[in-house]
């Protein structure tokens, strides 16, 4: 028996009869009296300067309301292309029309004129130095550069000795590496503990190889959808999708200089988001430039071609790796040199890179990551962003040293594994995670220790470590005098978020589940929330919650003990009343009776109040193993068995927690076997679900998920962020049982049946 | 969506004249036409159905085993067809390749064939089944054998104003087997289709059709690896030889899904493969 009545249990969603009905209402649903359909106007070129904008035809177009360009943004905010083109379908112009064939139309009817200038799309191209520049940007400078530079700084800088020998010698060094200077960066980190030279140099073994992940589109089954309303008073009202409505008003604030409190945000059901759905200019800002000036409301909606073309996908990246280990199985130096596709603008997560280092004992690294602009649009979040691409580099190749060492893939890794008080590089000790028992829980489930394989079948492992987010919140809640209770927030409901918090609300009030309902208020209403991503939903908002909860139970107890003439301390709240704890008969009376008295009451009626904004959270884990097999003459590669373990803290609703490690696994597989936006000499050729492939439920089976529970020491219940780590392991889990079954190595991912093929003919397979 | 004018004819001839006309499209299950005008690479402006014209749907077998299939009859139907599944497998098998079974249920045979994409996954199906295809028109009509009736990429013998009716397979007392190479489980587009069709006569292979997709610009039949065949025992090196012979044939193009080499080294494989499996059938 659990300690808990209402959180732990496998309790149905609170939206689960809107959306199996239809009844909920997303973004295209919202259709305001007298509404217009905004479309916008996109480069047909990936690099072009623009030469002229001719909108006279457009305008002329009976049905067309408003045009605007980049001329129409007061604040000069880039909203709009003016000058230059940077990638295939930037925005340049939107029109808003009666209808929306007309809007097509009229868009059609905008004519620019181009001058196209040469494209580059591949980040190894784009930083060397005869490659077309995106922007102005200084030049960088590779690792052993930056090294050299820094010694002759250090010698210079030292006038005590002269060094002019020494310093000659480094400059005529550092032309050696004329090909270390790079061009398109967009932006630079770089992170080092220990010496890896020296931990390489005490390496029996050293791995090195390029890994290559390709950039990959959320694809979330709604497309971006925005309805905004701009009436006369300069107030507008913008019907959102969006995983922040917070972010999205201060965003349309600070791009439009419009006051804050002028922006009401309200957050239509979500479609899914996986972290690409923050985006303030994709469709909001446009469809209330078109409101304000056509005078009504427009919505603009994204086709799914439109999503390819100018989404905010995950970037993805080149990372050289290198990895030393003892013959005895200890990792002493790993290396990273990264390169992220930012495309025009930068963001690319490639802050990231720092988790080649996994949950392991790494006494030496070196991190040297860059983003490169490319043709493309930019990128933003996806699942865990960044750790995807990673850590199929860091577990792809710890597989390799295995293999090299003799060690079974995930002894070897329990044996490096980071344990509890082990120090940390970014300073402190590592907290208690489980690491040991959540890789143990999956070997066990999935039968690793005594797994067998027929011909081309095989087996692999790998493990990813992510931190769920924090983030500011608010939550009331009212008891009402049928002793039901209602909650009033913010934040918008992924994954099921709104149901822990009515879990969480329901448990402390000690009231049936069902007796708790949810209300979430537009940003006009509500108390302020943090955006729904980076996992932070049931962390953050579950604190808070719990919070609301216990400010109302105070408040019930307050009551209880005007009621019942006893001490608050002499009192405990369960089963939804209020009982005394020594009394002479036994007294009780019941939620519903005290929130009826409470309306009579000086105090006034129960509502509790919940804030809060941060603190430390815990790292959790996710292990996976994957049994597959490979058909060697075509390519193929069919999934087997898939097991999935994580460390969620603790689980406030397993179903709903299984469902995200199901959903996570499904990703990552995706990433690592199939998808993969393509790119040819005018910008991205697959903008669509033809050959953009996502899988099916035929591509896998069921996917086996263990739910293990290392409780998080500030999470409500003990509970983790569980969002995103399932992606994290799954695209080496993939590479690993694919080198497993047919012993060739793939780099460069999707694990295409062409690639199998070609890699198993270099190995001399014969179809 | 652009504006067309739209049009339910009831009879053939009708229907003929309407489709004699400049920027007509007949619209079958819709499954092709209606996605291509949403995304204004088809611009008809006229569009005909064929929804209400009767006689049009339906796949009927004679004592002699002989097939019928109407151009209208729905990919679903011949899919689970018993007939079909029995004497034509390859062409039940593409039909099952068809994307989902919300498409196969609009999406027609006729369609699937006039919309002549080298990928169809019917098409290789009826080639080895050796299928006439009939063909409606304002002067009476014509039959033309599947494997005459492709001339490119989108591109078919018909003439202005002709109508595909149905599809004739003759008794084939044959086994065959279709393979589509795909990424994708289900819902996917012919990397290459490979339909192979067998008749044995004394453990000698009496005839033998292999219908290529995917792999030229039209579906073909690989006739130098069917003649290779004939008349011989069904080895698996005799197989390995027609896959090879196969493969030579085809001119496949590099593009977004993968390598003209690897479209000829997968005609190679599943050629072998679709025999071993069509020879175990028949």
């Amino acid at each position: 028996m659990s300690e808990y009545n209402v959180v732990g249990q496998k309790l149905p969603r609170v939206d689960a009869v809107e959306k199996v009905t239809g009844a909920a209402q997303y973004g295209a649903d919202v259709h305001p009296a007298g509404m217009l359909y905004g479309k916008v106007v996109r480069s047909k070129q990936a690099h072009a300067n623009i030469l002229s904008i001719d909108t006279s035809e457009a305008e002329k177009l009976p049905g067309v309301r408003a045009i605007v360009t980049q001329e129409d943004v007061p604040s000069g905010s880039r909203i709009f292309a003016t000058d230059k083109v940077l990638y295939l379908g930037e925005p340049i112009a939107a029109v808003a029309a009666t209808d929306p064939d007309i809007a097509e139309e009229a868009a059609e009817l905008i004519k620019i004129e181009y001058e196209v200038l040469p494209v580059v799309q591949d980040v190894m191209e784009a930083i060397k130095s005869d490659a077309p520049r995106l922007h102005g940007d200084a030049t960088k400078d590779g690792p052993n550069r930056r090294d050299i530079i820094t010694k002759i700084k250090q010698l210079s800088d030292n006038q005590e000795v002269d060094n002019n020998e020494e310093i000659r010698k480094l400059e005529a060094e550092l032309e050696k590496y004329s090909d270390e200077i790079y061009y398109n960066i967009s932006a630079e980190t770089h992170n080092a503990a220990g010496d890896v030279e020296k931990g390489f140099a005490e390496s029996d073994i050293v791995v090195e190889d390029t890994y290559v992940i390709p950039r990959v589109h959320q694809t979330y089954m709604e497309p971006h959808v925005s309805v905004a309303s701009a009436d006369s008073s300069g107030k507008v009202t913008v019907w959102a999708s969006t995983q922040g409505p917070f972010a999205i008003r201060s965003g349309i604030a600070g791009r439009l200089g419009i006051p804050l409190t002028q922006i009401n945000v309200i957050g239509t059901t979500m479609g899914g988001g996986f972290g690409g759905r923050f985006g303030v200019i994709i469709t909001h800002v446009p469809a209330v430039l078109l409101s304000q000036k056509a005078g009504r409301p427009v919505r603009v909606q994204m086709t799914r071609e439109e999503e390819f073309l100018d989404g905010r996908p995950a970037p993805g990246c080149v990372i050289k790796l290198k990895t030393g280990a003892t013959k005895d199985g200890h990792i002493l130096a790993r290396q990273a040199l990264a390169f992220w596709d930012s495309g025009s603008v930068s963001g690319a997560s490639i802050g990231s890179t720092i988790r080649v280092r996994g949950v392991y004992k790494i006494p030496n690294i070196r991190i040297d990551a860059y983003g490169v602009h490319t043709n493309k649009s930019g990128t933003a979040a996806y699942r865990a962003p960044g750790a995807p691409q990673a850590i199929f580099a860091g577990e792809s190749q710890l597989d390799e040293i295995a293999e090299k060492i003799g060690m079974d893939p995930v002894k070897f890794r329990l044996m490096n594994m980071r344990e509890e008080g082990d120090a940390v590089p970014a300073g402190g000790s590592e907290p208690k995670v489980g690491y040991k028992e959540t890789l143990e829980a999956v070997a066990d489930a999935a039968g690793w220790w005594n797994r067998d394989a027929d011909e081309n079948q095989g087996w692999g492992v790998a493990v990813g470590d992510w931190t769920n987010g924090c983030g500011p919140g608010g939550v009331y809640v009212s008891v009402h005098e049928d002793g039901s209770a209602r909650i009033f927030h913010g934040s918008m409901d992924i994954t099921g978020t709104d149901t822990a918090i009515t879990q969480i609300i329901a448990e402390i009030l000690t009231i049936p589940y069902k007796n708790v309902t949810i209300r979430r208020g537009d940003t006009d209403s509500a108390p302020y929330s943090t955006g729904s991503g980076g996992s932070v939903v049931t962390f953050t908002m579950g604190n808070t919650a719990k919070l609301a909860a216990e400010d109302a139970r105070n408040r019930i107890l307050e009551l209880a003990s005007e009621r019942l003439n006893t001490n608050a301390d002499n009192l405990e709240l369960r089963e939804g009343a209020v009982h005394t704890i020594t009394a002479d008969p036994p007294k009780s009376i019941t939620l519903g009776e005290l929130a009826a008295f409470s309306l009579s009451t000086t105090g006034g009626p129960i509502v509790g109040k919940g804030s809060f904004a941060r603190k430390p959270s815990t790292p959790a884990l996710a292990a996976q193993i994957a049994k597959v097999e490979v058909d060697p003459d075509t390519g193929r590669t069919r999934v087997l068995k898939l097991v999935a373990s994580q460390d969620v803290g603790f689980a406030i609703n397993p179903m709903a927690v299984e469902g995200q490690i199901e959903g996570g696994v499904v990703q990552g597989y995706a990433w690592a076997m199939m998808e993969e936006m393509q790119y040819g000499e005018n910008g991205n050729i697959n903008p669509g679900f033809v050959d953009y492939r996502v899988p099916t439920s035929a591509d896998l089976p069921t996917v086996e998920s263990v739910i293990v529970e290392v409780p998080a020491p500030n999470g409500p219940y003990g509970a983790k962020g569980v969002g995103e780590p399932p992606i994290t392991p799954t695209l080496a889990t993939m590479a690993n049982a694919v080198r497993d079954a047919v012993g060739i190595r793939i780099t460069e991912l999707p694990i295409k049946p062409e690639k199998v093929v070609e890699a198993l003919k270099n190995n001399g397979h014969k179809a | 969506m652009k504006n067309f004018e739209f049009f339910e004819p009831t009879t053939l001839p009708e229907a003929s004249r309407l489709f004699a006309q400049e920027h007509a499209q007949l619209l079958a299950g819709g499954t092709d036409l209606v996605i291509g005008m949403k995304a204004s690479t088809e611009t008809p402006q006229t569009v005909i159905s064929l929804q209400k014209i009767p006689g049009l749907d339906g796949i009927s077998t004679d004592a002699d085993n002989n097939i019928t299939i109407g151009a209208m009859t729905k990919v679903r139907e011949v899919e689970l067809s018993e007939d079909i599944q029995k004497h034509h497998t390859a062409l039940a098998e593409g039909a099952l390749e068809i994307g989902s079974i919300q498409i196969r249920n609009l999406a027609t045979i006729g369609g699937n064939i006039a919309h002549a994409s080298p990928a169809a996954d019917t098409v290789a199906g009826l080639l080895v089944a050796d299928a006439q295809v009939d063909i409606a028109s304002a002067d009476g009509g014509r039959a033309v054998p599947i494997n005459e009736l492709f001339t490119g990429p989108g591109q078919t013998v018909l003439k202005p104003g002709e109508i595909i009716t149905q599809f004739r397979l003759p008794n084939p007392t044959s086994g065959s087997h279709y393979i589509k190479h795909k990424i994708r489980e289900v819902m996917d587009l012919a990397f290459i289709g490979v339909a192979s069709a067998v008749n044995l006569e004394n453990g000698v292979i009496k005839e033998a059709r292999i219908g290529l997709a995917a792999v030229a610009p039209t579906p073909i039949r690989a006739t130098e690896a069917e003649n290779l065949l004939k008349g011989k025992i069904p080895t698996l090196e005799l197989l390995r030889q027609a896959g090879e012979a196969a493969a030579a044939a085809t001119s496949p193009i590099s593009d977004l899904r993968c390598s003209a080499e690897h479209r000829k080294e997968m005609v190679n494989v599943l050629t072998k493969r679709t025999l071993q499996r069509a020879v175990a059938r028949a």
